[in-house]
Protein backbone atom coordinates (compact mmCIF):
# COMPACT_ATOMS: atom_id res chain seq x y z
CA UNK A 1 0.00 0.00 0.00
CA UNK A 2 1.25 3.10 -0.54
CA UNK A 3 1.46 6.22 1.40
CA UNK A 4 -0.82 9.23 0.07
CA UNK A 5 -0.10 13.26 0.55
CA UNK A 6 -3.50 14.50 0.75
CA UNK A 7 -1.89 18.01 1.18
CA UNK A 8 -0.20 17.33 -2.51
CA UNK A 9 -3.69 15.81 -3.73
CA UNK A 10 -5.32 19.34 -3.24
CA UNK A 11 -2.50 21.36 -3.90
CA UNK A 12 -2.85 23.25 -0.28
CA UNK A 13 0.10 23.74 2.45
CA UNK A 14 0.82 21.66 5.16
CA UNK A 15 -0.78 24.70 7.27
CA UNK A 16 -3.55 25.68 5.08
CA UNK A 17 -7.01 26.83 6.88
CA UNK A 18 -9.90 24.42 6.92
CA UNK A 19 -11.33 27.53 4.48
CA UNK A 20 -8.42 27.27 2.26
CA UNK A 21 -8.73 23.64 1.96
CA UNK A 22 -12.90 23.63 0.98
CA UNK A 23 -11.82 26.49 -1.70
CA UNK A 24 -8.68 24.38 -3.20
CA UNK A 25 -11.24 21.42 -3.14
CA UNK A 26 -14.04 23.42 -4.79
CA UNK A 27 -11.87 24.76 -7.43
CA UNK A 28 -10.16 21.47 -8.07
CA UNK A 29 -13.49 19.26 -8.05
CA UNK A 30 -14.67 21.28 -10.92
CA UNK A 31 -11.84 21.04 -12.74
CA UNK A 32 -12.47 17.05 -12.48
CA UNK A 33 -15.87 16.91 -12.10
CA UNK A 34 -16.80 13.41 -14.56
CA UNK A 35 -19.58 15.47 -16.04
CA UNK A 36 -17.79 18.42 -17.46
CA UNK A 37 -13.78 17.47 -17.42
CA UNK A 38 -11.97 16.50 -20.70
CA UNK A 39 -9.11 15.04 -18.11
CA UNK A 40 -8.96 11.48 -19.09
CA UNK A 41 -8.34 10.44 -15.57
CA UNK A 42 -11.22 12.51 -13.82
CA UNK A 43 -12.79 9.79 -12.61
CA UNK A 44 -10.02 8.97 -10.55
CA UNK A 45 -8.78 12.19 -9.51
CA UNK A 46 -12.24 12.99 -7.99
CA UNK A 47 -11.84 9.93 -5.66
CA UNK A 48 -8.55 11.09 -4.82
CA UNK A 49 -10.31 14.78 -4.12
CA UNK A 50 -13.10 13.93 -2.08
CA UNK A 51 -10.85 11.20 -0.43
CA UNK A 52 -8.06 13.71 0.63
CA UNK A 53 -10.97 16.39 1.50
CA UNK A 54 -13.17 13.88 3.54
CA UNK A 55 -9.70 13.84 5.45
CA UNK A 56 -8.90 17.14 5.51
CA UNK A 57 -11.62 18.82 6.23
CA UNK A 58 -12.80 16.43 8.93
CA UNK A 59 -10.40 18.11 12.54
CA UNK A 60 -10.35 14.87 13.96
CA UNK A 61 -9.11 13.02 10.64
CA UNK A 62 -6.67 15.54 9.89
CA UNK A 63 -5.03 15.64 13.19
CA UNK A 64 -4.66 11.72 13.37
CA UNK A 65 -3.19 11.99 9.65
CA UNK A 66 -1.09 14.92 10.39
CA UNK A 67 0.53 12.42 13.02
CA UNK A 68 0.99 9.77 11.15
CA UNK A 69 2.21 11.80 7.79
CA UNK A 70 5.41 13.10 9.97
CA UNK A 71 8.21 11.06 7.80
CA UNK A 72 6.58 9.64 5.03
CA UNK A 73 5.84 11.01 1.40
CA UNK A 74 3.74 10.12 -1.16
CA UNK A 75 3.93 6.62 -3.04
CA UNK A 76 6.02 5.33 -0.35
CA UNK A 77 5.69 1.57 0.90
CA UNK A 78 3.35 2.33 3.47
CA UNK A 79 1.78 0.06 6.36
CA UNK A 80 0.14 2.41 9.43
CA UNK A 81 1.98 1.15 12.73
CA UNK A 82 0.08 -1.07 15.17
CA UNK A 83 -2.82 1.54 17.40
CA UNK A 84 -1.48 3.99 15.49
CA UNK A 85 -5.17 6.05 16.08
CA UNK A 86 -5.46 5.01 19.80
CA UNK A 87 -7.28 8.13 21.45
CA UNK A 88 -9.17 9.48 18.24
CA UNK A 89 -12.48 9.23 17.42
CA UNK A 90 -13.71 9.15 13.78
CA UNK A 91 -17.04 10.19 12.96
CA UNK A 92 -18.39 8.79 9.90
CA UNK A 93 -20.93 11.59 7.63
CA UNK A 94 -22.84 9.21 5.76
CA UNK A 95 -24.03 10.02 2.34
CA UNK A 96 -23.89 7.75 -1.14
CA UNK A 97 -20.68 6.38 -1.89
CA UNK A 98 -18.91 7.85 1.16
CA UNK A 99 -16.47 5.34 1.67
CA UNK A 100 -16.89 2.25 -1.07
CA UNK A 101 -15.45 4.39 -3.25
CA UNK A 102 -12.10 5.52 -1.25
CA UNK A 103 -8.85 3.88 -1.89
CA UNK A 104 -6.99 0.71 0.78
CA UNK A 105 -4.88 3.71 2.30
CA UNK A 106 -8.31 5.42 3.35
CA UNK A 107 -9.94 2.52 4.18
CA UNK A 108 -7.00 1.46 6.37
CA UNK A 109 -6.79 4.12 8.32
CA UNK A 110 -10.24 5.88 8.90
CA UNK A 111 -12.70 2.81 8.29
CA UNK A 112 -14.06 0.95 11.65
CA UNK A 113 -16.60 -1.32 12.62
CA UNK A 114 -19.77 0.46 13.37
CA UNK A 115 -18.76 3.35 11.70
CA UNK A 116 -20.95 2.88 8.79
CA UNK A 117 -25.01 4.25 7.94
CA UNK A 118 -24.39 7.21 10.26
CA UNK A 119 -26.94 9.34 8.36
CA UNK A 120 -29.49 10.91 9.67
CA UNK A 121 -33.04 9.74 11.02
CA UNK A 122 -32.02 6.05 9.83
CA UNK A 123 -34.61 3.40 10.85
CA UNK A 124 -33.75 1.78 14.31
CA UNK A 125 -33.59 -2.05 14.81
CA UNK A 126 -30.77 -4.04 13.96
CA UNK A 127 -28.30 -2.58 11.74
CA UNK A 128 -28.92 -3.67 7.99
CA UNK A 129 -25.49 -3.68 5.79
CA UNK A 130 -24.88 -0.64 3.35
CA UNK A 131 -26.08 -1.21 -0.07
CA UNK A 132 -23.70 -1.25 -2.89
CA UNK A 133 -23.48 0.74 -5.89
CA UNK A 134 -21.22 0.17 -9.07
CA UNK A 135 -21.63 0.10 -12.75
CA UNK A 136 -21.67 -2.92 -15.27
CA UNK A 137 -20.90 -3.02 -19.33
CA UNK A 138 -22.66 -5.00 -21.82
CA UNK A 139 -22.72 -6.12 -24.79
CA UNK A 140 -25.84 -5.33 -26.86
CA UNK A 141 -26.03 -9.17 -27.49
CA UNK A 142 -26.56 -9.69 -23.84
CA UNK A 143 -29.73 -6.97 -23.22
CA UNK A 144 -31.29 -9.54 -26.33
CA UNK A 145 -30.67 -12.59 -24.32
CA UNK A 146 -30.64 -12.00 -21.45
CA UNK A 147 -27.02 -13.09 -19.19
CA UNK A 148 -25.37 -14.38 -16.63
CA UNK A 149 -22.33 -12.74 -16.00
CA UNK A 150 -19.47 -13.22 -13.45
CA UNK A 151 -18.80 -9.75 -11.67
CA UNK A 152 -15.69 -8.93 -9.70
CA UNK A 153 -15.90 -5.96 -7.11
CA UNK A 154 -13.90 -4.35 -4.40
CA UNK A 155 -15.86 -4.76 -1.66
CA UNK A 156 -15.47 -3.28 2.29
CA UNK A 157 -15.57 -6.36 4.09
CA UNK A 158 -14.72 -6.08 8.19
CA UNK A 159 -11.46 -7.93 9.22
CA UNK A 160 -10.53 -9.30 12.12
CA UNK A 161 -9.25 -6.53 13.96
CA UNK A 162 -12.34 -4.62 12.87
CA UNK A 163 -11.11 -2.47 10.52
CA UNK A 164 -13.13 -1.84 7.02
CA UNK A 165 -10.69 -3.55 3.98
CA UNK A 166 -11.21 -3.62 0.44
CA UNK A 167 -11.62 -7.05 -0.82
CA UNK A 168 -12.30 -8.76 -3.93
CA UNK A 169 -16.16 -10.24 -3.97
CA UNK A 170 -17.07 -12.30 -6.86
CA UNK A 171 -20.67 -13.37 -8.19
CA UNK A 172 -22.54 -14.59 -10.48
CA UNK A 173 -25.38 -12.88 -11.72
CA UNK A 174 -28.17 -13.24 -14.09
CA UNK A 175 -29.44 -10.25 -16.27
CA UNK A 176 -32.90 -9.84 -17.42
CA UNK A 177 -33.07 -9.54 -20.80
CA UNK A 178 -34.81 -5.78 -22.21
CA UNK A 179 -32.51 -4.50 -19.82
CA UNK A 180 -31.82 -0.26 -21.06
CA UNK A 181 -29.12 2.28 -21.00
CA UNK A 182 -28.71 3.84 -17.70
CA UNK A 183 -31.36 1.52 -16.22
CA UNK A 184 -30.56 0.53 -11.96
CA UNK A 185 -30.64 -3.26 -11.42
CA UNK A 186 -30.53 -4.48 -8.11
CA UNK A 187 -29.05 -7.88 -6.35
CA UNK A 188 -31.04 -8.26 -3.32
CA UNK A 189 -28.25 -9.22 -0.17
CA UNK A 190 -25.43 -8.52 -2.34
CA UNK A 191 -24.29 -5.08 -0.76
CA UNK A 192 -22.50 -4.96 2.66
CA UNK A 193 -22.98 -7.11 5.38
CA UNK A 194 -25.17 -6.41 8.12
CA UNK A 195 -23.29 -4.62 11.34
CA UNK A 196 -24.52 -7.46 13.68
CA UNK A 197 -25.84 -10.93 13.40
CA UNK A 198 -29.33 -10.76 13.50
CA UNK A 199 -29.22 -7.63 10.80
CA UNK A 200 -29.76 -8.43 6.68
CA UNK A 201 -27.12 -7.36 4.21
CA UNK A 202 -27.59 -4.62 2.04
CA UNK A 203 -28.47 -4.58 -1.53
CA UNK A 204 -26.52 -3.95 -4.94
CA UNK A 205 -27.25 -1.73 -7.49
CA UNK A 206 -25.47 -1.96 -10.33
CA UNK A 207 -26.08 0.91 -13.41
CA UNK A 208 -25.98 -0.32 -16.79
CA UNK A 209 -23.84 0.72 -19.88
CA UNK A 210 -23.68 -0.93 -23.10
CA UNK A 211 -20.64 -1.39 -24.68
CA UNK A 212 -20.25 0.97 -27.80
CA UNK A 213 -20.61 -1.15 -31.36
CA UNK A 214 -19.28 0.26 -34.81
CA UNK A 215 -22.80 -0.94 -36.17
CA UNK A 216 -25.31 -0.92 -33.84
CA UNK A 217 -26.72 2.55 -32.30
CA UNK A 218 -29.53 2.36 -29.76
CA UNK A 219 -32.08 4.83 -28.77
CA UNK A 220 -34.29 3.87 -26.11
CA UNK A 221 -36.09 1.03 -27.18
CA UNK A 222 -34.89 1.39 -31.25
CA UNK A 223 -32.20 -0.25 -32.41
CA UNK A 224 -30.05 1.56 -35.79
CA UNK A 225 -28.08 -1.00 -37.44
CA UNK A 226 -26.09 -0.38 -41.32
CA UNK A 227 -26.70 -2.70 -43.58
CA UNK A 228 -24.09 -3.02 -46.38
CA UNK A 229 -25.71 -3.64 -49.89
CA UNK A 230 -24.50 -3.60 -53.67
CA UNK A 231 -26.06 -1.37 -56.44
CA UNK A 232 -27.87 -3.65 -58.02
CA UNK A 233 -29.25 -4.99 -55.24
CA UNK A 234 -30.33 -1.53 -53.74
CA UNK A 235 -31.76 -0.54 -57.83
CA UNK A 236 -33.35 -4.07 -58.94
CA UNK A 237 -34.26 -5.06 -55.58
CA UNK A 238 -32.76 -8.37 -53.41
CA UNK A 239 -33.70 -10.69 -50.54
CA UNK A 240 -30.46 -10.39 -48.46
CA UNK A 241 -29.47 -12.09 -45.20
CA UNK A 242 -29.31 -9.38 -42.86
CA UNK A 243 -26.62 -10.39 -39.42
CA UNK A 244 -28.96 -8.95 -36.11
CA UNK A 245 -28.11 -8.38 -32.43
CA UNK A 246 -30.37 -12.01 -31.78
CA UNK A 247 -29.53 -13.71 -34.99
CA UNK A 248 -29.90 -13.83 -38.87
CA UNK A 249 -32.88 -12.39 -40.70
CA UNK A 250 -33.81 -12.32 -44.65
CA UNK A 251 -34.99 -9.11 -45.23
CA UNK A 252 -36.17 -7.48 -48.90
CA UNK A 253 -34.58 -4.79 -50.39
CA UNK A 254 -36.98 -2.49 -52.02
CA UNK A 255 -36.32 -1.72 -55.57
CA UNK A 256 -34.96 1.65 -56.33
CA UNK A 257 -33.88 2.14 -52.67
CA UNK A 258 -31.11 5.02 -52.74
CA UNK A 259 -28.23 4.77 -49.60
CA UNK A 260 -29.77 5.90 -46.05
CA UNK A 261 -32.69 4.46 -46.49
CA UNK A 262 -34.44 2.84 -43.28
CA UNK A 263 -36.41 -0.79 -43.63
CA UNK A 264 -37.75 -1.24 -40.32
CA UNK A 265 -37.85 -4.64 -38.53
CA UNK A 266 -41.12 -4.06 -36.51
CA UNK A 267 -40.88 -5.25 -32.59
CA UNK A 268 -37.21 -6.48 -33.18
CA UNK A 269 -35.28 -3.65 -31.47
CA UNK A 270 -34.45 -4.05 -27.40
CA UNK A 271 -37.01 -6.64 -26.06
CA UNK A 272 -39.48 -5.18 -23.41
CA UNK A 273 -43.30 -5.36 -23.23
CA UNK A 274 -43.76 -3.05 -26.31
CA UNK A 275 -40.22 -4.48 -27.96
CA UNK A 276 -38.81 -1.28 -29.28
CA UNK A 277 -38.16 -1.18 -33.81
CA UNK A 278 -34.46 -1.90 -35.38
CA UNK A 279 -33.88 0.12 -38.19
CA UNK A 280 -31.47 -1.01 -41.03
CA UNK A 281 -29.72 1.95 -42.81
CA UNK A 282 -28.74 0.90 -46.33
CA UNK A 283 -25.38 1.42 -47.08
CA UNK A 284 -24.31 1.25 -50.85
CA UNK A 285 -21.08 -0.40 -51.23
CA UNK A 286 -19.32 -0.10 -54.54
CA UNK A 287 -17.27 -2.98 -56.03
CA UNK A 288 -13.62 -1.53 -56.60
CA UNK A 289 -13.09 -1.25 -60.54
CA UNK A 290 -9.99 -3.59 -59.89
CA UNK A 291 -9.58 -5.55 -63.11
CA UNK A 292 -10.56 -4.86 -66.69
CA UNK A 293 -13.94 -6.41 -66.85
CA UNK A 294 -15.36 -4.23 -64.06
CA UNK A 295 -13.55 -1.17 -65.76
CA UNK A 296 -15.79 -1.96 -68.58
CA UNK A 297 -18.96 -2.57 -66.74
CA UNK A 298 -18.45 1.30 -65.14
CA UNK A 299 -17.47 2.61 -68.74
CA UNK A 300 -20.32 0.92 -70.21
CA UNK A 301 -22.89 2.64 -67.10
CA UNK A 302 -21.08 6.19 -67.52
CA UNK A 303 -21.45 6.58 -71.12
CA UNK A 304 -25.56 4.65 -71.64
CA UNK A 305 -26.93 6.04 -68.46
CA UNK A 306 -26.23 9.75 -68.22
CA UNK A 307 -26.18 10.06 -64.80
CA UNK A 308 -25.51 13.28 -62.69
CA UNK A 309 -25.35 12.45 -59.29
CA UNK A 310 -25.14 16.50 -58.67
CA UNK A 311 -27.87 17.75 -60.63
CA UNK A 312 -29.59 18.87 -57.66
CA UNK A 313 -26.89 21.17 -56.61
CA UNK A 314 -27.41 22.66 -60.15
CA UNK A 315 -31.10 23.41 -59.83
CA UNK B 1 -20.90 -24.17 -8.36
CA UNK B 2 -21.60 -20.85 -6.73
CA UNK B 3 -25.33 -19.33 -6.99
CA UNK B 4 -26.80 -17.13 -9.58
CA UNK B 5 -28.28 -14.12 -8.40
CA UNK B 6 -31.20 -12.64 -10.13
CA UNK B 7 -30.89 -9.25 -10.90
CA UNK B 8 -34.32 -7.00 -10.64
CA UNK B 9 -34.67 -4.25 -12.70
CA UNK B 10 -35.69 -1.19 -10.42
CA UNK B 11 -37.77 0.52 -12.68
CA UNK B 12 -39.75 -2.48 -12.70
CA UNK B 13 -40.14 -2.64 -8.99
CA UNK B 14 -40.01 0.81 -7.79
CA UNK B 15 -38.17 2.04 -4.23
CA UNK B 16 -40.05 3.24 -1.51
CA UNK B 17 -39.14 6.07 0.34
CA UNK B 18 -37.24 3.78 3.10
CA UNK B 19 -35.60 1.34 0.44
CA UNK B 20 -34.34 5.16 -1.09
CA UNK B 21 -32.99 6.64 1.95
CA UNK B 22 -30.99 3.23 2.79
CA UNK B 23 -29.50 3.32 -0.36
CA UNK B 24 -28.49 6.40 -0.31
CA UNK B 25 -27.69 6.75 3.47
CA UNK B 26 -29.80 9.98 3.35
CA UNK B 27 -32.48 11.26 5.74
CA UNK B 28 -35.86 11.39 4.81
CA UNK B 29 -35.88 14.51 5.66
CA UNK B 30 -33.37 15.12 2.99
CA UNK B 31 -35.89 13.56 0.34
CA UNK B 32 -38.80 15.93 1.62
CA UNK B 33 -37.01 18.54 1.20
CA UNK B 34 -35.83 18.37 -2.02
CA UNK B 35 -39.29 17.31 -3.18
CA UNK B 36 -40.28 20.04 -2.05
CA UNK B 37 -38.07 22.13 -3.98
CA UNK B 38 -39.07 20.04 -7.13
CA UNK B 39 -35.92 18.38 -7.92
CA UNK B 40 -36.88 15.17 -6.84
CA UNK B 41 -40.04 14.02 -9.05
CA UNK B 42 -42.97 12.69 -7.06
CA UNK B 43 -45.92 14.64 -5.82
CA UNK B 44 -45.19 16.49 -3.21
CA UNK B 45 -48.87 16.68 -1.42
CA UNK B 46 -49.06 12.76 -1.51
CA UNK B 47 -48.39 10.60 1.51
CA UNK B 48 -44.52 10.02 1.61
CA UNK B 49 -45.52 6.40 2.36
CA UNK B 50 -47.05 6.15 -1.44
CA UNK B 51 -43.66 8.13 -3.04
CA UNK B 52 -42.03 5.87 -5.30
CA UNK B 53 -38.48 6.34 -7.23
CA UNK B 54 -37.54 4.48 -10.43
CA UNK B 55 -33.71 4.12 -10.90
CA UNK B 56 -33.29 7.36 -12.48
CA UNK B 57 -34.44 8.98 -9.22
CA UNK B 58 -32.04 6.92 -6.98
CA UNK B 59 -29.04 8.27 -9.35
CA UNK B 60 -30.43 11.72 -9.54
CA UNK B 61 -29.92 11.49 -5.71
CA UNK B 62 -26.02 10.50 -5.78
CA UNK B 63 -25.54 13.27 -7.61
CA UNK B 64 -27.61 15.50 -5.65
CA UNK B 65 -26.26 15.20 -2.33
CA UNK B 66 -22.38 14.69 -3.87
CA UNK B 67 -22.79 18.43 -5.23
CA UNK B 68 -24.51 19.49 -2.35
CA UNK B 69 -21.71 18.39 -0.11
CA UNK B 70 -19.03 19.72 -2.43
CA UNK B 71 -20.24 22.53 -3.05
CA UNK B 72 -22.64 23.58 -0.55
CA UNK B 73 -25.20 23.85 -2.80
CA UNK B 74 -28.53 24.28 -2.55
CA UNK B 75 -31.07 21.32 -3.83
CA UNK B 76 -32.41 24.09 -6.38
CA UNK B 77 -28.55 24.79 -7.75
CA UNK B 78 -27.84 21.08 -7.62
CA UNK B 79 -31.41 19.95 -9.37
CA UNK B 80 -30.18 22.83 -11.94
CA UNK B 81 -26.74 21.65 -11.96
CA UNK B 82 -27.80 17.92 -12.63
CA UNK B 83 -30.45 18.97 -15.28
CA UNK B 84 -27.59 20.59 -17.24
CA UNK B 85 -25.39 17.62 -16.78
CA UNK B 86 -28.06 15.19 -18.30
CA UNK B 87 -28.80 17.58 -21.24
CA UNK B 88 -24.92 17.82 -21.64
CA UNK B 89 -24.59 13.83 -21.71
CA UNK B 90 -27.88 13.91 -23.85
CA UNK B 91 -26.11 16.77 -26.95
CA UNK B 92 -23.31 14.36 -26.51
CA UNK B 93 -24.97 11.36 -27.21
CA UNK B 94 -26.34 12.91 -30.32
CA UNK B 95 -23.28 14.07 -31.28
CA UNK B 96 -21.50 11.08 -31.44
CA UNK B 97 -24.66 9.29 -33.44
CA UNK B 98 -24.08 12.13 -36.09
CA UNK B 99 -20.59 11.06 -35.95
CA UNK B 100 -19.38 13.88 -34.85
CA UNK B 101 -16.73 14.57 -32.12
CA UNK B 102 -17.72 15.71 -28.82
CA UNK B 103 -14.82 17.58 -27.38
Amino acid sequence: MEFKDYYQILGVEREATAEEIKKAFRKLARKYHPDVSKEPDAEHRMQELNEANAVLSDPEKRIAYDQLKAGHHAGQEFQPPPNWDAGFEFSGHGGPGSQAEFSDFFSELFSRTGQQGAAHGRTSGRQRGEDHHAKVLLELVDVYRGTSRKLTLQMPAVDPQGRVKLVEHVLDVRIPKGVREGQLIRLAGQGGAAADDGGTPGDLYLEVHFQAHARYRIEGLDVYASLPVAPWEAMLGASVNAPLPDGTVEVRIPEGSQAGRKLRLRGRGIPAAQAGDLYLVLEIVLPAASSDRARELYQTMARELAFNPRQALES
Amino acid sequence: MTQEHIAMVVDEIRLTLDELTTSCTISREWVAEHVQAGVLEVDPLADAALWRFSGRDLLRVRRLWELELTFDANPELAGLVVDLCDELARLRTRLRRAGLNTD
